[in-house]
């Protein structure tokens, strides 16, 4: 007893003693501290509470407000997708050298980008479809898309473009001059937080989904987005807090204290929201929820994000541009398809698509089965997502008694055995609401309690993946992972078809009462289901031929350390040979 | 930095790891994994990188090609049965809004005999559809959404189906089947009003309430299927003493509906019939102008949630359907009828909902 009364007073003393100016051998006062909790906090709180308006089907704004058909969002990503592929290459040009390009390379994006801008506001304000044979078989195609026109299908692509364009010309202006002010992790707050305040409000504000015409909806729905889309309002605080100090040790602290508590802020907020939503006349379905809890509820957050991120400091020196290591394009490319291992996490992503365009399962099973609201709700979903904290505890344990390839391919077995309980339960006991919904929650709760232990070894074997990496190529080239997704998007692209089609034609539109429907709710969920649990089985098999066990990892660190020393001489002083190159941290 | 990675960093013991050379520390290569490549160029770089270039062009293409085939549909889309044809299907091109359903391709060999269920689903341009008489097979979610319909009138010759000014009946007159959700809107016109009112309009009285917003089902009627007024702008029904079932979610979201009668020899009573013996599930749910509710004797069988959010708070009082008038007594209740989970309306109680209050062995209501 008198042994913690004596830390807990040597603590005391500690914070009071490094309360403005931090210890020796340390970056960070403990005032510091007090102020990341409360940015990340918030800056975190109002990022997700952003989860709850977006341009997808199972936004709350869609389903009850705008009701656009549930396959037009896909139409939309197949109109977008070949032209993804330019934008990611400049942006990752962009992202790697922080803004900063020679003055003719600037010149001549900032041209491609405003053209793009030009272009994409002809096409929305102007009509090109009109310069097609309107009987001839493009219009004909294009009308009988669903919640598509002609028309809207170039006012679509117009938003693309000047998207793509606008966001990237200011991609480099605001990069050029806010990252020297306020760092790379911070610089995004300070030129976004007010234009996405404006947007939230504006989006629950405007009556845009009163226009009658479903396909006017569509586009107009989309543009609105597009532009909410064009501030982001990023967790970057956590991320500037991660990075806080050039001391590990220190940063581990910060990210164990601080910020691990801050999370607890947006706890409170998601318990608070549903209990606001369930005071509305419609609950989820009023439109009050979008005009004022969900503003109100944001512009607190940002409010509380800006003051305090001012006062948090970015202390890893950044190198000067002209250090930075430049990798080609195509070295970077052929280095990273080396890797064995990235290509069994790409092969496991792509069997994962098969769930995708299945609708939330859990919102289905609380507002249409248990019709939850209130504080009830927040319980519920609070208790479900808690369920998954104890079993970090274990964490260790299980990381050093079982491979990485056992626990993984007992995560996807086990969400096979979690759905396959969920559709059982749905056939036997659907009549039953309440029965029903228990088993539901149950299985839940036990489908998150065995997510958390894999998912801290998949962290774990993406470090590993990249310590790999850094021994095949002497880089980790973690952006140059996205040329995986090259691979995969056109795949999962159509993939994704395949549960909308299927759902469309069990009545799954854009009227989400469909879901009051007894027998459709059931074949909407669970078919779907189904064939998410075949992919889950299916995903084991990669796992198989995973073969990077402790001796390898253990072998690549010599290697990398070896390189170290052969580098610096000594290890001394100097950073862990793990951590990510400074041209890769940035992105 | 997790325990297991600080273990998996922890020095290694010489017998299992070899010594690394510094000179050997850029080219050393693992047992069992791939040689390190580092400063040197790719080997056959030019033939990877068009077969890399070859291969997303095929993949992006033939997404495309694929995903452009998925997602057209045609206006009509038709399936073969045993007794005819069946339409899946219609995607409105955005111009339809009138159609006639006699025949499969528009050929009168290939009669149309069913449609299948949300073969209309969310469309919001069709104002009337006709039934052709070969038409044998409708499922009640045929019809769902479509939301500007006003009139589904049926062939004189069908077999089958009925229309009774424009709402769709079996040919026996025992089941109502579909109430247009903007039958209201034909009758609108039909009573001569040029635009729609609403309670607080100028110019709203009885007399458009009556021509417009009140429905008599025919004394035959002995069930409401499924969805039948699901949506319906109705403030008043008039439901036949003979009526047996209430289907799955025959009166949902009809939001306006403040009060049901029943009309039959004995004259109109305020009530559900007294012979009705199943409410189906979400049978009357979100209906909040209803304000009274009086469940007669005869009911068997209350599905779940079949007066969901019929009762709301405002200002402190409850409002809709504050209580549930119940004929039978509570024990006799209990026993006798099969009711479904949360069949009756709750409403905001502090941070949590309240059921409201059943009244067993009422008096029904004048």
């Amino acid at each position: 007893m008198a042994n913690i009364k004596e830390k807990i007073g040597t603590f005391y003393h500690e914070v009071r003693d490094h309360w403005k100016e931090p210890a020796e051998g340390k970056y960070v006062p403990y005032r510091e501290y007090k102020d990341i909790f409360l940015a990340v906090g918030c800056n975190y709180s109002g990022n997700k509470t952003l989860e709850y308006l977006g341009f997808w089907a199972s936004c709350y704004l869609m389903m009850y407000h705008y009701k656009l058909p549930y396959l037009t969002f896909s139409v939309i990503n197949i109109i977008n997708m070949p032209l993804n592929y330019i934008w990611t290459m400049m942006t990752w040009y962009i992202a790697d050298n922080l803004g900063f390009m020679p003055k003719k390379n600037e010149r001549k994006f900032y041209g491609v980008y405003m053209l793009l801008t030009v272009v994409g506001i002809a096409l929305i304000v102007f009509d090109p479809s009109q310069l097609f044979n309107q009987s001839g078989r493009f219009v004909t195609y294009m009308n009988s898309l669903e919640g598509i026109s002609c028309s809207s299908a170039f006012k679509i692509l117009g938003t693309h473009l000047l998207w793509n364009g606008w966001s990237g010309a200011r991609n480099i202006f605001w990069r050029k001059k806010l990252i020297p002010k306020y760092g790379r992790y911070k610089y995004s707050l300070y030129c976004n937080a007010i234009p996405k305040c404006i947007t939230v409000i504006l989006i629950g504000w405007l009556p845009f989904y009163n226009i009658p015409d479903v396909v006017t909806r569509v586009w107009v729905a989309n543009l609105m987005f597009a532009i909410y889309s064009l501030f982001p309002f990023d967790n970057s605080l956590e991320m500037c807090a991660q990075n806080i100090s050039p001391n590990v040790r220190e940063r581990i602290w910060v990210r164990t204290i601080p910020i691990k508590l801050s999370h607890f802020l947006n706890s409170i907020i998601s318990i608070l929201m549903p209990v606001f939503i369930g005071m509305l006349r419609y609950e989820w379905a009023d439109i009050n929820l979008f005009k004022y809890i969900i503003p109100g509820f944001f512009t607190f957050c940002v409010a509380v994000t800006m003051i305090f991120a001012g006062r948090i400091k970015e202390r890893i020196p950044q190198p000067p541009i002209e250090r930075k290591v430049t990798i080609s394009f195509w070295d970077g490319m052929f280095g990273v398809m080396r890797n064995k291992y990235k290509w069994v996490n790409t092969i496991v992503g792509l069997l994962d698509s098969l769930g995708n365009g299945m609708l939330p399962f859990a919102t289905i099973l609380y507002l249409y089965t248990f019709r939850l609201s209130g504080l009830i709700y927040s319980l519920l979903v609070a208790l479900v997502s808690f369920a998954g904290t104890p079993p970090d505890f274990f964490s260790p344990y299980f990381l050093k008694r079982f491979s990485y390839k056992q626990i993984m391919i007992f995560y996807q077995l086990s969400r096979a055995l979690g759905n396959a309980a969920i559709v059982l339960s749905l056939l036997f006991l659907g009549d039953r609401v309440n029965l029903c919904g228990t088993v539901c929650v149950l299985v839940l709760i036990f489908m998150e309690m065995t997510k958390t232990i894999p998912t801290t070894a998949g962290h774990d074997m993406d470090i590993r993946i990249n310590d790999y990496q850094m021994y095949l190529s002497g880089e980790r080239l973690e952006n140059f992972s996205g040329v995986f997704g090259w691979f995969t998007g056109p795949i999962t692209s159509f993939v994704g078809l395949i549960i909308p089609l299927m759902l469309l034609r069990y009545g799954f539109n854009s009227n989400w009462d469909v879901l009051f429907v007894d027998a459709s709710r059931f074949k909407i969920i669970v078919i779907p289901i189904i064939i998410d649990i075949v992919g889950y089985v299916l995903m084991t098999i990669p796992y198989l031929s995973w073969d990077y066990d402790d001796r390898k990892q253990n072998m690549v660190m010599e290697v990398l350390k070896a390189r170290e020393r052969a580098t610096h001489g000594s290890l001394d002083g100097t950073e862990a040979p793990a951590e990510p190159a400074e041209s890769e941290v940035v992105s | 930095m997790s325990r297991k990675q600080k273990n998996s960093d922890a020095p290694v013991t010489p017998e299992t790891l070899p010594e690394i050379p510094e000179s050997e520390a850029w080219t050393y290569q693992i047992e069992g994994m791939k040689a390190p490549i580092i400063g040197k160029p790719v080997e056959n770089a030019g033939v990877k990188k068009a077969v890399v270039i070859a291969v997303l062009i095929v993949a992006i293409g033939l997404s495309i090609f694929f995903s452009v085939r998925a997602v057209h549909s045609e206006t009509y889309n038709y399936t073969q049965t045993e007794i005819g044809w069946e339409l899946t299907k219609f995607s409105n091109p955005g111009d339809i809004t009138q159609l006639t359903l006699d025949c499969a391709e528009n050929d009168s060999a290939k009669p149309l005999t069913s449609i299948r269920e949300y073969a209309f689903n969310c469309d919001d341009k069709l104002t009337s559809i006709t039934v052709g008489k070969d038409v044998r097979e409708i499922d009640s979610k045929s019809f769902y959404s479509v939301w500007n319909l006003q009139t589904i009138f049926v062939d004189p010759e069908n077999a089958w189906f009925c229309d009774v000014d424009g709402v769709l009946y079996d040919k026996a007159l025992t089941r109502v089947i579909c109430y247009p959700i903007d039958h209201d809107a034909y009758l609108r016109e039909k009573a001569g009003y040029k635009e729609e009112l609403w309670p607080d309009s100028e110019g709203y009285d009885d007399a458009y309430a009556t021509a417009v917003q009140t429905y008599h089902l025919p004394a035959t009627v002995e069930t409401v299927g499924a969805l039948a007024f699901n949506y319906a702008n109705l403030t008043t029904v008039y439901l036949p003493a003979g009526l047996k079932t209430i289907e799955t979610l025959a009166f949902f979201k009809s939001t306006n509906l403040k009060t049901i009668y029943t009309e039959g020899a004995g004259g109109v009573i305020r009530s559900l019939p007294d012979g009705l013996e199943t409410i189906g599930s979400d049978a009357f749910s979100y209906d909040q102008a209803l304000d009274y509710m009086y469940i007669p004797a005869s009911v068997k069988s209350i599905g779940h949630h079949a007066f969901w959010d019929t009762c709301f708070k405002e200002d402190g009082e409850v409002k809709g359907v504050a209580v549930m008038h119940v004929a039978a007594e509570e024990a006799q209740f209990k026993a006798s009828v099969d009711a479904g989970d949360h069949w009756l309306p709750s409403y905001d109680y502090r941070l949590f909902k309240k059921t409201i209050d059943v009244d067993y062995g009422a008096e029904r209501a004048q």
